[in-house]
């Protein structure tokens, strides 16, 4: 490698955080540590039904049997679960406040910072946000437009009040709180995350999104997301996270249900964004995140597409379960791991129904000292007549310290299904750079372009509005300073 | 019985039982048993195995009366027998062949880094009682062909052998496993290329349905050498082929290749792993297998490179064709890699026959039946078609023939 | 002088390619280099271009008042040098059109001149694509991806038109063309040709220079160049071939 090319990652390596500020407002957290009271305090601040609550105390009863599942190719400290606190809130924010004008003004000014304006005159176009703050929803906004539609759109906490119904037939139903021992955590002591039900029909107008933000310290963020959409219907969501600058790791354990009924598509969409760590490191998240998707009816589709820059670990295998005939599902994934991070990221698709087909496009790239691991599997049961699955996956290695691994599990047990996997790991093509910079762009840009253009199947799948937002955190990731 | 009873009431009947340095490593390797059971669970490279024959079995051994018969008819052809996996010494000025030593046993079990909790390598090492050591001396240029022979039924075969290609030297090896008696066979290859030497190596494997053999190789090359592998495997029994190479000095290749024919209930374990330890070096892994009736496959490969093994090449591709509705096929193609200067991929497909492709035949006026059959054919062409063996491409043409007819 | 190479020896792994090459280009002129297969062109265009595999063991290099050897890769293309490549490389997922965007106000930025917007590049890119009868479509693509190889080409000289460069090397631009092909691609380069800047153009047909006339031709051979003078040479080589050069 020659000398520029290692400048050039040397700044890159300085990787700046700009979410990283803190913003001081008084919170109200429970004892740290894990026990039955941790989470009957949580049940009670959120004023939650007996259901709730006996529904957490026995996935905790679980949690106590289990150990942290193995299979990752992570390398990280034991977690200390009982130095964490499972709950932050702002103060005052028993209850959802009604409107705007309820909330502080500090948090207001937090996602102003962010870049999500809450207030009713500048909220974003054609996005419908709900906006997590450490434990609790804040704010979503647009809520009359869709409920004019009968969509819900609304926190979890909320929902449970509001739909019991509706909660008690679908939470835990794609990942069951005994699935493993971070959906057993998370069924435990989930605080807040969105909740979302598109009636039959009903295709949503407008992209729904949450943005989630830990601010609190040794907080543990655990929210829970379960999106339903009815017969016929669509919905498109996105998922954003940020987390102030931090020398302790934080924990984050998110679980996200999808469940998608006959000729319905879901499509969800995740920036993450969570602090990574310095370059030497110390803090960032610890982000163990388990999503799902069932493809319950036929004709049915969900699609996962996440842009993963962000945190100290990843551990994220968005899945579908294609159980109706003809469903489809998709996962589309940009990983980018720089200085010390590391990401074991990638997708299971299990397919059970009939002509069900599915594709993975995961682009992983490492730079600094990152490991960078895709981990996928696609599976054929024997019912799977004519299923189909197009799988690629390719990484790409800037720096000779890194690592890039590529570990697909693939299973087929019927005759008529057909599966086709590709993958290739390349260092950044030299011939590409020499002509790029040749027409007089600077090696910085060059290497961006050319990553950008790495990424671009992906990101072409990402809604309109953050496309260019996803190209931009691709480019900062790997230039190390702000635009 | 437990391992450790199996081993202790047979030490008589095993290769260095008197050697204390060999007694401790095995020890230890009767620990690892205890502590670790065979755990499907945690250990992928189990999967699809039916365990209990290979850890309750029935340990016998004997020296057969028939001796091994080493033949030198034709300038540089040697052709040998051996039998119940031993063979007499041998010596000229081209090739050396003896028992394998204490030594050998030794420079293996601690010199073995690329995969050291393979269960049933440590089988072999427990139970060895067979095995010979071949040298091929520098510059030379020999083929030698190997027929292996079990003489009895119920004989439980723990196999060494050494093969050394000196500096220079090229060596073309056949090995042939047809056994039709009810035995199990697991042999271990330890093979090792010097400086700018050469290894062709066939393995053809036909056993019939109640034999089982587990064969793993471990390979390491040094600079400029080459070491290519070819399984043919159309075993009616059970077949376990794990090949591990490591490519420790520069310019070196390795490629392990593989066809395996399955129908019936039959199921093969197939793993190669090809660790990239020096510069500029290349490897391929490329297996194809057909599965008919109720048939099983796994086949794992791996590439890993070190964060010295700049300029590495590393290419894999697992293709498989099942035939029945009720056959299955499990892939796991990995690429560790810690180097950035690298040009490595995988391919995998798995899936029916090309129904197009056999359209287009019909429409021809071939039968559904000839239309598959040629295209079975034509999915391993490129196998069959780079043997250069006019005798042996014979031998395989004979076998696929046999396998194509009982495909329906 | 606006391009004075002096004495320059280059070693790739080990190998001399370049052997003591000496030229000299001023404003205005059009230079041709002819010569074999694996004499030196394409490392020479390289080395000018400022590629960095290469290592030059002696000599140097003046352009336009620079010592080349002082500016990077980038900083040569900003200061006005392009180099239509014999094999321009595949970029995929990287989209033409914000490319040269991009490159354009790279250039821009260095002369200290207003970067162009988005809308007018679009125009400028527009205009100049359909003067050289490149499809519009073909600007949605992905930088040479999946063109032929008489697409690269073309597409090679429509971005030169729009760098606009002062001195333009073109490495057999004309190999893979066909006639038709041919004519536009040269038509392109004359229509950029003024007093103010100068060609390099490699090619071992004598075909190209019936379109473009140089002023001068050079016989490149082993390495250096063994014979100059004007375009009678290329008829020389057309008859005879370089036999009797070597
Ligand atoms: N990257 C390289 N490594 C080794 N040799 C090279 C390399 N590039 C070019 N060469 C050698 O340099 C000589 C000149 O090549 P080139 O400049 O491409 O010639 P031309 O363009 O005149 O055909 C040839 O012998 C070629 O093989
Ligand atoms: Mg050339």
């Amino acid at each position: 490698m020659n000398s520029e090319t290692l400048d050039t990652l040397d700044t890159y390596s300085k990787n700046k955080y700009k979410y990283g500020f803190v913003t001081d407002i008084d919170d109200e957290k429970p004892k740290k540590g894990l026990n039955e009271d941790t989470i009957k305090f949580i049940s009670l601040k959120k004023n939650e039904p007996e259901w709730m609550l006996n529904w957490r105390l026995k996935a905790y009863s679980k949690w106590k049997k289990m150990k942290e599942p193995k299979w990752a190719n992570l390398s990280f400290p034991e977690i200390d679960y009982q130095d964490i606190y499972y709950y932050s809130a702002p103060i005052g924010f028993e209850k959802k406040p009604k409107d705007l004008s309820e909330v502080d003004p500090k948090l207001i000014e937090t996602y102003n910072k962010l870049g999500i304006p809450l207030e009713e005159q500048k909220v974003l176009a054609g996005v419908a946000v709900d906006v997590v703050f450490d434990s609790v929803s804040v704010a979503t906004t647009y809520k009359g437009e869709l409920e004019k539609l009968g969509i819900i759109f609304c926190s979890i906490g909320e929902a449970i009040q509001k739909h019991p119904d509706l909660i008690k037939k679908y939470l835990g139903s794609v990942i069951p709180p005994g699935d493993h021992s971070f959906s057993a955590l998370n069924s435990a002591v989930f605080t807040d995350g969105s909740f979302v039900y598109i009636p039959e029909g009903v295709k949503c107008p407008m992209e729904l999104s949450t943005y989630f933000r830990i601010n609190a310290e040794n907080t543990g963020q655990f929210e829970r997301t379960l999106i339903i959409a009815d017969k016929g219907s669509y919905v498109s969501y996105l998922e954003g996270c940020t987390a102030p600058k931090r020398d302790d790791n934080q924990l984050h354990a998110a679980n996200v249900e999808l469940i998608a009924l006959e000729d319905a598509e879901i499509k969800y969409s995740t920036v993450q964004n969570w602090y990574p760590g310095d370059e030497n490191g110390k803090g960032g998240i610890y982000n163990f995140v388990t999503k799902r998707g069932l493809c319950a009816g036929k004709n049915s589709k969900i699609s996962w597409t996440q842009v993963e820059t962000g945190s100290a670990i990843t551990w994220k295998y968005p899945s579908c379960i294609l159980k109706g005939d003809n469903s489809i599902g998709e996962f589309y994934s940009v990983a980018i791991t720089n200085n010390f991070q590391q990401a074991d990221t990638g997708t299971k698709m299990t397919h059970i129904g009939k002509n069900t087909k599915s594709k993975i496009i995961s682009k992983g790239i490492s730079l600094g000292k990152s490991q960078n691991t895709y981990r996928g599997e696609v599976s054929f049961l024997r019912k799977a007549d004519k299923a189909r699955n197009y799988t690629q996956c390719d990484s790409l290695l800037v720096g000779n310290q890194c690592g890039a691994h590529t570990v697909p599990y693939i299973d087929s047990k019927n005759n008529t299904a057909v599966i086709e996997h590709e993958a290739s790991t390349s260092k950044i093509n030299e011939d590409q750079l020499y002509y790029c910079r040749q027409r007089g762009l600077s090696h910085e840009e060059a290497v961006s372009l050319i990553v950008n253009g790495f990424c671009k199947q992906v990101l072409q799948e990402l809604p309109m509005e953050f496309a260019v937002e996803a190209q931009k955190l691709v480019s900062i990731s790997l230039e190390g300073s702000v635009g | 019985m437990s391992i450790q009873d199996n081993y202790l009431k047979n030490k008589k009947n095993i290769f260095f039982s008197e050697n204390k340095d060999i007694q401790s490593h095995r020890e230890k390797l009767i620990n690892i048993f205890e502590n670790n059971r065979f755990d499907k669970k945690n250990n992928e490279s189990l999967k699809n195995i039916n365990l209990k024959k290979f850890i309750d079995f029935k340990y016998r051994y004997l020296i057969s009366e028939e001796t091994s018969v080493i033949n030198n008819n034709q300038e540089n052809i040697y052709s040998i027998v051996s039998v119940n996996g031993q063979c007499s010494s041998f010596k000229d000025d081209k090739i050396e062949i003896t028992k394998i030593l204490d030594e050998d046993y030794n420079d293996f079990s601690k010199n073995n880094t690329i995969e050291n909790n393979d269960h049933f390598v440590n089988l072999n090492s427990l139970f060895l009682n067979s095995g010979f050591k071949i040298v091929i001396k520098k510059n030379n240029n020999i083929k030698i062909k190997i027929s292996n022979i079990i003489t009895d039924d119920d004989l439980t075969i723990f196999q060494k052998n050494n093969y050394i290609c000196e500096e220079g030297s090229s060596l073309n090896l056949i090995e042939e496993y047809e056994n039709k008696n009810n035995s199990i066979s697991n042999i271990l290859n330890v093979i090792k290329l010097e400086k700018n030497s050469q290894l062709n190596h066939f393995l053809i494997q036909d056993n019939s349905p109640n034999h089982n053999l587990i064969i793993t190789s471990h390979s390491s090359c040094k600079k400029d050498s080459t070491y290519t592998q070819k399984v043919y495997n159309f075993s009616e029994g059970y077949v376990r082929n794990f090949h591990y190479s490591e490519l420790i000095e520069a310019n070196s290749e390795a490629d392990l290749q593989g066809i395996f024919f399955l129908k019936d209930n039959n199921t093969t374990n197939n793993k190669t792993f090809v660790k990239h330890l020096a510069e500029d070096c290349k490897s391929n892994q490329v297996y194809k297998g057909i599965l008919n009736d109720r048939s099983k496959a796994t086949y794992f490969s791996n590439t890993h490179v070190d964060q010295v093994a700049q300029k590495t090449e590393g290419y894999q591709l697992s293709k498989g064709i099942l035939l029945s509705d009720n056959a299955s096929y499990f892939s796991k193609p990995e690429l560790k890699i810690y180097a950035d200067d690298v040009k490595c991929s995988h391919g995998s497909t798995i899936g029916p026959i090309d129904e197009n492709a056999i359209f287009y035949l019909r429409s021809r006026g071939m039968s559904k039946i000839a239309a598959t059959k040629i295209l079975i054919s034509s999915f391993i062409n490129e196998e069959l078609s780079s043997i250069d063996n006019e005798q042996m491409s014979e031998i395989i043409q004979k076998k696929l023939v046999r396998y194509l007819s009982k495909v329906k | 002088m606006f391009l004075e190479i002096k004495d320059l020896s280059v070693k790739i792994e080990n190998k001399n390619i370049l052997k003591g090459l000496n030229l000299n280009i001023n404003k205005g002129e059009v230079h041709a280099i002819m010569g074999p297969n694996g004499s030196g062109k394409s490392t020479l265009a390289n080395v000018l271009a400022g590629k960095e595999d290469y290592e030059i063991i002696n000599g140097r290099i003046n352009f336009k008042e620079n010592d080349l050897f002082d500016l990077n890769i980038e900083e040569r293309a900003q200061e006005g040098m392009f180099l239509a490549f014999q094999y321009p490389v595949e970029i995929p997922g990287v989209n033409i059109t914000p490319f040269l965007h991009s490159a354009i106000n790279s250039k821009r930025k260095r002369m200290n001149e207003e970067e162009i917007d988005n809308l007018s590049f679009a125009k400028l890119l527009k205009s100049k694509a359909s003067d050289l009868g490149i499809n519009i479509d073909m600007l949605k693509r992905s930088v040479n991806t999946g063109f032929s190889g008489g697409e690269k080409k073309r597409y090679e000289i429509l971005q030169m038109s729009i760098l606009n460069p002062d001195l333009a090397i073109l490495d057999e631009t004309d190999s893979g063309l066909d006639i038709d092909a041919l004519k536009i691609v040269t038509d392109g380069v004359n229509k950029l040709k003024t007093k103010d800047n100068s060609f390099l153009i490699i090619t071992h047909y004598q075909k190209l220079l019936d379109y473009i006339k140089p002023d001068y031709v050079h016989v490149m051979v082993n390495g250096s160049i063994v014979k100059s003078g004007g375009s009678e040479i290329a008829a020389e080589i057309e008859k005879d071939g370089f036999q009797k050069f070597q």
